[in-house]
């Protein structure tokens, strides 16, 4: 049967779609946005994970763990990453050797049947408006185990919900989409260059999709998400350009608009992972992202 | 648009600088300041006259004798009404006050006058004069009389070393500890319904009749019932004389008030308290007035556990609120306003506790006289009425903590219905607090009831339930240390606090099990012998508190009590179902525990025993390393079977042992977890445990997870709790759940829809309890302090979830922040 990588996964969300889900957050982006909160989940292969605060600097890990090249330098736990083929420790490996998971491995495999199995486990939470949400990562970057657990998952009456970039192939958005009830998909800038500088790609094909499917769609209920990010666009123009896009599609109805503000959270994971913040020191000021969103409050009727 | 992460009613608090505004009412407001500010002090009124009419009736029956005191109590008790009072009546005197029941545990007396005021956990003050009457005319008398002393000398000398200190028969040991010495009765409801629609005349006159047609040659008649019968008289005169002397003080103070408007006010308290609960009611003012005076009565009575609770307020009060409400004669803010003189009331009555062991399982002032809205009614329809709402609504505008409110669940309670009690939820501090009629019904049922009157149950209690003219009196219930059990395994039968003294039985050394299956059997072992030593324990209790209290009042309004002559304080009435209870404490620290030996020692062998002993021995210093490998080891309340399974096996060998034994106590005696603040005190006595809990510190609540050790979210937390349960027996009640959730997570009408989702669930899951508490700033600076018992702490901002033990200070500090100004829809 079909696997696919999946980060972790999440019970009693409330703040990725709508009533009380859970969400299956996958392993592998094509995108490599600078903010990155959760870039865990951009390798599409099993990776090694650090947490800093669990570590007791004990070196069990250093000793039984001796082929993967562990070490301990100034207080940190690093290790051999440069070649991605060479073969991870297991979990067992793993759980034997830390004593607080703070070492640990990112991503492991499913098959639909085990996630659905976890789903209906959960399924009493649901109730009438909750669900499963797919998360990542990038969803549609798995796009025939997504399309296989959708699918499963609507066959045994849970709720289905997306958080994606849209990016992908028009055929692969749509037949996705097919079994989907809540769409959560971002709009971070509209100018492309700027797009692929922060991110890593173009934006067009995301900006077609979504157009796309809003019209083609309509029992849909969409969430656009523009997170706003300082030098990104964190700026009247840029809130506009997405306002004048996003204008044709104001009366619709299931359709909203939401602004979120750039935040930190993510730094730990960037230093687990070993990997440098790209954003730096940069912060985004409470007054000037409630300036933005009240110009947004004035260019969309639905705004969050 | 800024949404602070204080719930709203914190926030209204906040918003007045601490002061707690109640904007709606200014009668109220006045009410309420006038006693706020004052320190809780000791009355003694109650205790007193009580203690001089029993020195009168020496040699006649119980059940005579304290009718006769009461009657005495209320000939004599000050009779107090203040400015601005629509419902009368106060047992004691002025501001926040609280009682004394010298019969049940007055050999505390002495110290307790001493040291009250003193004391850390919530202090009392007392008067010289008080104090005086207290050394010189009540304890005294009780020296050698009272229930405790009784009780602790019939325990034979194995149940008391797991009872008290052996020698002193005084410092609770905190291993299978009773509970009966601390209220007279472990909790209950009146049929209020019975003392409003008929009154007291009535009930004297239905007495009588049963008088006329005793046997008088049958002596259990002539003798027994005829005395029992004649005590129903006693103390309807009583209740009647208490709240005519209101009567008749509303009338001097109405003639002695200059504005208009209180003299009307003064002279409708005195026509009302002339009139209930002697006669019926005829109107909502009259029937709530003679409730309040009814159950102020029945704390002057007897000390039960949580004081007694109100029954289901929106059945039996609605006729008089609908013929009322049809007639045009009040209004929906006449009703709120009678409703909040009566939390205010409840609010100055203060639950005293005098023995050092009941102050320790109690800490606060709290007292749970729940007020029960919702469910089925007796043919299992839903029962929710306009009074539903009113008192859910009062709920969310009335700031303090009373009335314990508990709303019932079941499967056909309506959209409409969940969206006021979660609005509710979300409002106040996660009350009402929910019980589950899917659970609670058929156990009733199998356990004795008939439809009708399980269908009608009542919350009783903290989360206990009552059919209050079917249940009979529940001697209050021993609490068994779990962590106690395990620790007795690893010390073959001993406990590093109390030495070397064998204590229980002697099940072998932890290094000799060769396998984890040893080692668990070993366990039961211990567990099935202090469930043993337990029940002995209980049926000394129960046999014993007949012989020391009596429930004129209570059995007044029992229905079998009237038929068949008997105090609701006998050990069985005819007809009558008797639910008896032991409690589990700690009941996730010890399967977490259990599981994490399995894990490490037997399976992943990453520790030996004598490793983990040494850790423990040390309390973990200088063995940090093992203990954070415990405290990563599978935990219940993560929906993980690897402890589920250890979790469910500790509770079938409770239920189990209870089927199998109960029948010798002739009662139910049904596994329970409800720890209220025990798990507190039990943990002080329990060295490490092998789950990384740390000697002396908390057991785990109830049938809630190890602090911080459920990490993956509420729901997994319910489903635990259901994995963990043995539905094949009926010999379980309720089981404690406390979930926490942030205000952020459940705002707005969105978050009506989740919490209306998790209620929905926990129903059809048939988990018998669930309270939320809304978390608040104070816990995400206590989890700064703590991170160890935070761990399960999510913070949530959208696309992103960490936990909060596990951010830099300053992310800490970025979020504490960023929850108080976060943007909602």
């Amino acid at each position: 049967m079909e696997e696919g990588i999946i980060t972790n996964i999440q019970h009693f969300s409330t703040e990725d779609g709508p009533g009380i889900r859970t969400v299956v957050f996958f392993k592998g982006c094509p995108f490599r946005c600078k903010w990155c909160a959760n870039p865990e989940t951009q390798q599409f292969q099993p990776e090694l994970g650090w947490s800093a605060g669990a570590c007791l600097k004990c070196g069990s890990c250093v000793k039984q763990l001796k082929k993967y090249n562990i070490s301990i330098k100034n207080e940190e736990i690093s290790w051999d990453s440069g070649s991605s083929s060479r073969k991870l420790p297991s979990y067992k490996d793993l759980e034997l050797a830390c004593p607080t998971k703070a070492l640990h491995l990112i991503g492991k495999k499913y098959t639909v049947d085990e996630l659905i199995k976890i789903l209906l486990e959960q399924k009493p939470f649901f109730d009438e408006t909750g669900g499963l949400t797919i998360s990542g990562g990038e969803p549609l970057a798995q796009p025939h185990f997504a399309l296989s657990l959708l699918e499963q998952a609507q066959a045994n009456g849970i709720k289905t919900a997306i958080e994606t970039t849209s990016y992908a192939a028009w055929d692969t958005v749509a037949n996705i989409a097919r079994h989907i009830d809540y769409y959560m998909t971002d709009i971070k800038v509209m100018d492309s260059d700027v797009h692929k500088e922060w991110t890593g790609l173009p934006n067009q094909k995301i900006l077609s999709n979504i157009k796309r499917l809003i019209q083609e769609f309509p029992h849909i209920h969409f969430r656009i998400r523009t997170p706003v990010i300082p030098g990104v666009n964190d700026n009247p123009t840029a809130i506009k350009a997405i306002a004048d896009y996003l204008k044709p599609f104001e009366k619709r109805r299931k359709l909203e608009w939401e602004l979120l503000k750039y935040h930190r959270l993510g730094l730990p994971k960037y230093a687990s992972l070993h990997r440098p913040y790209p954003m730096g020191e940069v912060e985004l000021p409470q007054d000037k992202f409630e300036e933005l969103h009240r110009l947004a409050d004035s260019l969309f009727k639905s705004i969050i | 648009m800024a949404n602070k992460i204080l719930s709203p009613q914190e926030k209204r608090i906040e918003d007045n600088r601490g002061q707690v505004v109640f904007s709606k009412n200014s009668r109220i407001q006045r009410l309420y300041d006038s006693f706020q500010g004052s320190r809780s002090s000791v009355d003694v009124q109650r205790a007193k006259y009580f203690t001089e009419s029993f020195k009168t009736t020496e040699g006649q029956s119980l059940v005579l004798r304290w009718a006769k005191a009461l009657y005495h109590v209320a000939e004599n008790i000050d009779v107090i009404i203040n400015d601005d009072e629509l419902l009368v009546g106060r047992v004691g005197g002025q501001g926040k006050y609280g009682l004394i029941y010298p019969e049940l545990d007055g050999c505390f007396l002495q110290s307790f006058a001493q040291q009250a005021a003193n004391r850390v956990e919530s202090p009392f003050e007392i008067s010289d004069e008080d104090l005086r009457i207290i050394q010189e005319e009540i304890a005294p008398y009780w020296d050698g009389k009272t229930y405790y002393e009784d009780l602790a000398r019939s325990l034979p000398e194995d149940v008391l070393k797991i009872t008290y200190d052996p020698v002193d028969t005084f410092t609770s040991r905190f291993i299978a500890n009773e509970t009966s010495s601390m209220r007279s009765a472990l909790q209950w409801v009146h049929d209020f319904g019975k003392g409003i629609d008929q009154g007291f005349e009535a009930i004297k006159a239905e007495a009588k009749d049963k008088l006329d047609r005793l046997n008088p040659f049958d002596p259990h008649d002539s003798i027994d019932k005829a005395e029992f019968y004649q005590a129903i008289i006693i103390v309807s005169d009583a209740i009647i004389l208490w709240a005519q002397r209101y009567s008749d003080e509303a009338k001097r103070l109405a003639g002695a008030v200059t504005d208009d408007k209180r003299r009307q006010e003064l002279l409708e308290i005195s026509r009302i308290a002339a009139k209930v609960p002697r006669y019926p009611a005829d109107s909502f003012y009259e029937a709530v007035q003679s409730q309040w005076f009814i159950q102020l009565f029945s704390r002057l009575e007897q000390k039960t556990g949580a004081t007694i609770s109100n029954g289901r307020m929106d059945q039996y009060l609605y006729p008089y609120y609908k013929k009322d409400m049809d007639a045009g004669k009040i209004t929906k803010d006449f009703v709120k306003e009678l409703f909040q003189c009566m939390w205010l009331g409840m609010a100055q009555y203060q639950d005293l506790y005098v023995s050092p062991a009941g102050v320790k399982f109690n800490e606060g002032y709290a007292h749970w006289e729940a007020v029960t809205v919702g469910g089925v009614d007796q043919e299992g329809n839903d029962a929710v009425n306009d009074l539903t709402y009113i008192l859910l609504e009062n709920k969310r505008e009335f700031p303090l903590n009373y009335p314990d409110l508990a709303a019932r669940i079941h499967t056909g309670s309506t959209r409409e219905y969940l969206d006021q009690v979660a609005t509710t939820i979300r409002d106040g501090a996660g009350f009402p607090k929910l019980l589950n009629d899917e659970e609670i019904i058929p156990l009733l049922v199998a356990k004795g009831a008939d439809i009708a009157s399980a269908r009608d149950y009542a919350v009783s209690g903290c989360t206990e339930v009552r059919m209050p003219n079917l249940d009979t009196f529940t001697t209050p219930c021993a609490f068994i240390n779990l962590g106690a059990v395990l620790e007795l395994t690893l010390r073959n039968g001993r406990m590093a606090k109390y030495g070397n003294e064998l204590l229980t039985v002697e099940t072998g050394q932890p290094e000799d099990f060769a396998s984890y299956e040893d080692f668990e059997q070993a366990f039961i072992a211990q567990e099935r012998f202090i469930l043993r030593q337990t029940f002995r324990q209980q049926y000394i209790a129960n046999r014993t508190r007949p012989k020391h209290f009596a429930s004129p009042l209570g059995s007044a309004l029992h229905a079998l009590c009237m038929e068949h002559g008997l105090d609701l304080h006998s050990e069985h009435i005819p007809g009558g179902v008797d639910l008896g209870y032991f409690d589990f404490i700690g009941l996730a620290s010890v399967a977490d525990s259990l599981a994490a030996i399995k894990k490490n020692i037997y399976e992943n062998k990453t520790l030996n025993w004598q490793q983990l002993l040494a850790a423990i021995e040390a309390d973990f210093e200088g063995f940090e390393d093992i203990r954070q490998r415990l405290l990563h080891s599978p935990a219940y309340g993560n929906n993980d079977s690897y402890v589920d399974e250890i979790a469910k096996t500790i509770d079938r060998v409770g239920v189990q042992f209870a089927k199998e034994n109960a029948r010798y106590l002739g009662v139910n005696i049904d596994l329970r977890y409800v720890s209220q603040s025990a798990n507190v005190p039990f943990g002080k006595v329990v060295g490490a445990l092998p789950n990384g809990r740390k000697a002396g510190t908390a057991l785990s609540d109830g049938s809630s997870a190890s602090q911080g050790a459920d990490i993956n979210g509420p729901t997994a937390v319910l489903l635990s709790n259901f994995n963990t349960k043995n539905t094949n027996y009926i010999n379980r009640a309720s089981r404690l759940l406390n979930i926490k959730l942030s205000p952020s997570t459940v705002a707005g009408q969105d978050g009506n829809e989740k919490i209306i989702a998790m209620i929905r669930a926990w129903c059809k899951l048939k988990l018998w309890h669930l309270q939320f508490n809304i978390i608040n700033r104070e816990t995400l600076l206590k989890a700064q302090q703590t991170p160890e018992l935070y761990r399960s702490l999510l913070v949530r901002v959208a696309g992103y979830s960490a936990y909060f033990v596990e951010l830099s200070p300053d992310l800490q500090e970025d979020i504490i922040q960023r929850t108080e100004h976060e943007l909602t829809a």
